[in-house]
């Protein structure tokens, strides 16, 4: 991730997990969909997807397995588990929470 | 779930890293191919849209190592990565390496040492069921009991689930060797059981087999089981002769165990004790080592209670059969007389172990001066101080396990020598080893002085002020003062701790040296004693014992090189000692129990020539004091003088029976004081009796009677007359058992082993540290000197004389030494009083000690000192500034 949203390592995370609630999706497949939702507000780098998508699968959140991308090149898919829908239910729990207080500590 | 994922992660990471390698390689690049691929289909050329795929990547190998940080197990790699540049660069500096792995080698072979010997005699409990509630009871802590008071004891004392009493046996075993003589016990069927170990093979005895007729029975023990018996089960339910008596073996005691685990030490036998015979005995003929396990509700005081309530009873019912009776714990028993000299030990080795990592610490400090461009460069490209620090642990870790390493090979080394130098002075140490245990300490010792030493090195080196350092020709601008006053504490410590252990050892030293000029009253050069037991021999009958000693002696004085022999009952330092009442004629009888008593020797003729003890007055024992003569006696010096000062003793009577029965000994001569049971202890009143004139000794079947100590003075070495003092025994009869043959040279040493062998470690610490600290005063000097040269350039410059030069360099150095030495003083004085249990003839603040240590230490650290000054003053001022 990097500026102007330089955000925490955990809005990364439950932006990966958000993405692959649609389905497996390869790395770049992943980048692109976030800058999508977000409207170019997050650009993600390789430099901070890959060390993401790593952390995530040794967690349990994620699994991956490598498959054909549309252009048929071989591409690693990542893949939403339990564990990691779980955590996705968590997380978005967590970053209500957290938005609404800042809100309301900028607001105030 | 979400664990066993990672362990699993961990595991691949760990154990298929190639394959994660590859997977990761393929994974990076096929996410740039796509980003490549996007870029061709925007419209980009081909080569444009490379370069784009590769920019927005920022680095594939970046990448990479970014994924490789987050991993599972990055920490172990970052440790392998750690360990092969610490090994690199310890490898470049082979003198600093090798000099801090001996010195940490030292300190941790040391402290394992002596860790596994305190282990194996205080920290392991004794090999018996929860021998924490086992005590013990005799008279005054440590003297025997009479049968009739431990019966009384045990019918009284409910504090007790179970007493028994144990009595000191000898015995020949014969059978198709020549017979040997055992050490074993007689134990009341209580003992085995309240022990809590139950047999190898077979059973422990039964109260029935008390009974006199019923106790032909023994149990072997695992040694003399494999060792006459080779292991054979089928040992059980057969007989063996007992000093020449068939006994049945009803069992075998497993491996490792002892017992007692004291005073008979290395018994291997037992065998019921007749106790119906020996309470008729009389209430002072004491004989008995009384055992006890607590119930699991009272405590030992509560024991010592009942117990004081008990004798105090028993004692006035009997009179003075009661007295002084101490309940001790077991333990207590066996290693409470060591247990404070061999913490004395422990901690003089942790201060061998504290000068060591001072030692290193100023070693690593000088390093790290001298690397602070290559850190200051690590931190320039980015590691963290928590990196750096890291790092440098690594360092100071890897030494400390190569010191480690090298330390078990020293310390597998002293602990042999231990135990072999250390005669009986130490109980249990034959099971110290090198085990789980005392190799986990090693480690522990390791890891905590790789800590020790590496840490606060590492924090000051780690803190650089990068500008400073990576600019070029710095010099002594980087020694800040906090980095100096750490090294010159450290020098301070080890002055400090040298000095207390050199202190230690002097007063041992001081103490060695009073022990040698204790006088024994005998002279020990040139002869050799054997026990011999006559118990199961022809010559044993009664009868034909006088003419059997008789005729063993006269085939030994016929021996070329042999000046005079005689026999003993108890040697000297090495035998038992019998204490017996007398009562002296013309003198108000005693109350009961406050006769005088004397140690009891029973001797042959020439037995005070042979020794070599002196008679101050009168005459030996002659042929002609039989049984048929007039009865006699010697007395020492010290009785003489307590009953009859100022008088001539020759020619006054004493009787060792009811004075009213007349039957009196006249006193024919008066033996020098000799020492007794201990070296150094206070002499003692003794008499000795000749062996013709006593019926016990002539005569009597009980083993205590049936055994002497044979001694033989020769002109030269005396071992060597071993053989033909076997050979001279053997020939006059081949059933007769000899043990103990030993010179009194070797009965001295082995009374005075303890000593030695503190004087032996503590001596070897002291200089072991005395050697460490100048190494390490020298290399803080040096370093300071090198330091310091262009100041001392531009003193010199200036004017300054080298006298002023080496006062200034000195008088540095000798103020953290005073100020160390100060403080050892202190710490001496508060801490020699623990040793003092160790010490003979001189008190632990002995002044002349104290002096002679602070003159070695003071002229050590000037020369440590002294060496670097010169150096000092040796610089030309010109390459100094010009250096600049």
């Amino acid at each position: 991730m990097t500026a102007p949203s330089n955000l925490l390592q955990g809005t990364l995370d439950l932006l990966i997990l958000k993405t692959l609630t649609l389905g497996e999706k390869h790395g770049v497949a992943i980048a692109r969909r976030i800058e999508q939702v977000t409207r170019g507000t997050f650009v993600v780098k390789p430099g901070s997807l890959f060390p993401a998508l790593h952390r995530m699968e040794e967690a349990g959140w994620l699994t991956s397995s490598w498959g054909a991308s549309d252009n048929n090149r071989r591409a690693r898919y990542y893949q939403l588990t339990r564990a990691g829908r779980q955590q996705l239910k968590t997380e978005t729990r967590e970053w209500g929470r957290i938005s609404l207080a800042i809100a309301a500590a900028l607001r105030g | 779930m979400i664990w066993t994922s990672r362990l699993a992660s961990l595991w691949r990471n760990l154990v298929h890293r190639r394959r994660r390698e590859g997977d990761l390689d393929e994974e990076v690049r096929a996410y740039a191919a796509i980003l490549e691929d996007e870029n061709v289909a925007r419209g980009l050329p081909p080569e444009e849209a490379r370069r784009q795929a590769l920019i927005e990547m920022g680095g594939l190998e970046q990448v990479k190592e970014d994924v490789r940080a987050v991993k599972m197990g990055a920490f172990l790699e970052t440790i392998g990565r750690d360990v092969r540049y610490g090994a690199r660069t310890l490898a470049r500096a082979p003198g600093f390496t090798v000099a801090a792995v001996l010195a940490l080698a030292l300190g941790i072979g040391a402290t394992t040492a002596i860790f596994g010997v305190v282990d194996a005699v205080l920290l392991r409990p004794l090999p018996y069921n929860q021998p924490e509630r086992l005590a013990v009871v005799l008279h005054g802590g440590r003297y025997p009991v009479a049968p009739a008071n431990y019966l009384d004891w045990r019918r009284e004392a409910s504090a007790f689930e179970r007493m028994g009493a144990a009595e000191y046996w000898q015995t020949n075993l014969s059978g198709a060797d020549r017979p040997e003589r055992v050490l074993g016990l007689h134990l009341t069927a209580d003992v085995l059981p309240l022990l809590g170990v139950s047999p190898l093979l077979g059973r422990v005895f039964t109260p029935d087999e008390e009974k006199a007729g019923r106790d032909q029975v023994v149990v072997l023990g695992y040694r003399i089981w494999q060792r006459r018996f080779g292991g054979d089960p089928s040992v059980v339910g057969r007989t063996v002769a007992l000093d020449g008596v068939p006994h049945a073996v009803v069992g075998v005691m497993p491996r490792g165990f002892e017992f007692p685990p004291f005073w008979a030490r290395g018994a291997e036998l037992w065998a019921p004790l007749p106790m119906a015979e020996r309470a008729a005995a009389r209430r002072d003929g004491r004989s008995l080592r009384v055992f006890g396990r607590l119930r699991p509700d009272s405590s030992l005081e509560q024991a010592r209670a009942q117990m004081a309530t008990i004798t105090a009873r028993l004692d006035q019912a009997y009179p003075a059969t009661n007295r002084d009776v101490v309940v001790r714990t077991l333990d207590d028993m066996v290693v409470g007389n060591v247990r404070s000299s061999l913490l004395v030990l422990l901690g003089a080795v942790g201060f061998v172990l504290l000068i060591a990592c001072a030692n290193v610490a100023h070693m690593l400090l000088a390093r790290a001066a001298a690397r602070h461009k290559e850190i200051a460069l690590r931190v320039a490209l980015g590691a963290s101080r928590a990196r750096v620090v890291r790092q440098l642990l690594t360092e100071s870790l890897m030494l400390a396990s190569a010191g480690g390493l090298v330390g078990l090979a020293l310390a597998a080394w002293m602990i042999r020598a231990l135990v072999a130098l250390s005669g009986d002075s130490l109980p249990r140490l034959e099971t110290a080893g090198l085990d789980p245990r005392v190799l986990a300490a090693t480690l522990a010792v390791s890891f905590l002085t790789g800590i020790a030493f590496g840490l606060v090195p590492a924090l000051q080196a780690s803190r650089l002020d990068l500008g400073m350092s990576l600019k070029e020709g710095e010099r002594g601008s980087t020694a800040g003062a906090g980095r100096h006053r750490l090294r010159r504490l450290l020098m301070g410590s080890e002055m400090a701790l040298a000095l207390v252990l050199l202190v230690g050892a002097g007063l041992m030293i001081r103490t060695f040296v009073a022990l040698r000029a204790v006088d024994p009253g005998f002279r020990p050069g040139h002869v050799l004693s054997a026990v011999v037991s006559v118990t199961g021999s022809s010559a044993g009958e009664p009868g034909r014992r006088t003419a059997f000693y008789r005729e063993v002696l006269d085939r030994l004085h016929a021996l070329p090189g042999v000046v005079s022999a005689s026999a003993i009952n108890h040697l000297p330092l090495a035998g038992d000692i019998w204490g017996w009442p007398f009562y002296v004629e013309g003198r108000p009888r005693p109350a009961p129990g406050e006769a005088p008593g004397a140690t009891y020797r029973v001797v042959l003729p020439g037995y005070f020539e042979t020794m070599g003890l002196p008679l101050v007055r009168g005459r030996d024992f002659g042929l002609r004091d039989d049984l048929g003569a007039p009865g006699v006696v010697i007395v020492n010096e010290l009785l003489a003088e307590r009953h009859w000062p100022g008088e001539d003793p020759i020619g006054k009577r004493i009787s060792l029976e009811d004075p009213d029965k007349q039957a009196w000994l006249t006193v024919v001569g008066v033996a020098r004081n000799g020492v007794r049971r201990e070296w150094a202890e206070a002499a003692g009143a003794e008499m000795f009796l000749p062996f013709l004139q006593s019926p016990n000794y002539r005569e009597a079947m009980r083993p205590m009677f049936t055994y002497m100590t044979l001694v033989v003075r020769g002109t030269g070495e005396s071992a060597v007359l071993g053989p033909a003092l076997r050979e001279a025994i053997w020939d006059t009869d081949p059933d007769v058992s000899i043990s103990a043959v030993q010179t009194m040279d070797e009965v001295v040493a082995r009374a005075t082993a303890s000593p030695r062998l503190y004087l032996l470690l503590l001596g070897s610490f002291a200089a072991v540290a005395l050697a460490l600290a100048a190494v390490g005063i020298y290399g803080v000097m040096s370093y300071s000197v090198a330091q310091r040269r262009n100041e001392i350039g531009i003193r010199m410059a200036l004017g300054a004389r080298p006298a002023d030069v080496l006062r200034l360099v000195m008088g540095e150095a000798m103020g953290v030494a005073v100020a160390g030495a100060a403080a050892g003083l202190a710490a001496a004085l508060a801490l020699t009083r623990l040793m003092s249990g160790l010490l003979y003839g001189v008190a632990s603040t002995d002044p002349l000690t104290f002096a002679a240590v602070c003159a070695v230490l003071t002229a050590v650290a000037l020369t440590a000192t002294y060496v670097p000054a010169r150096r000092a003053v040796r610089v030309d001022p010109l390459s100094a500034l010009r250096a600049e």
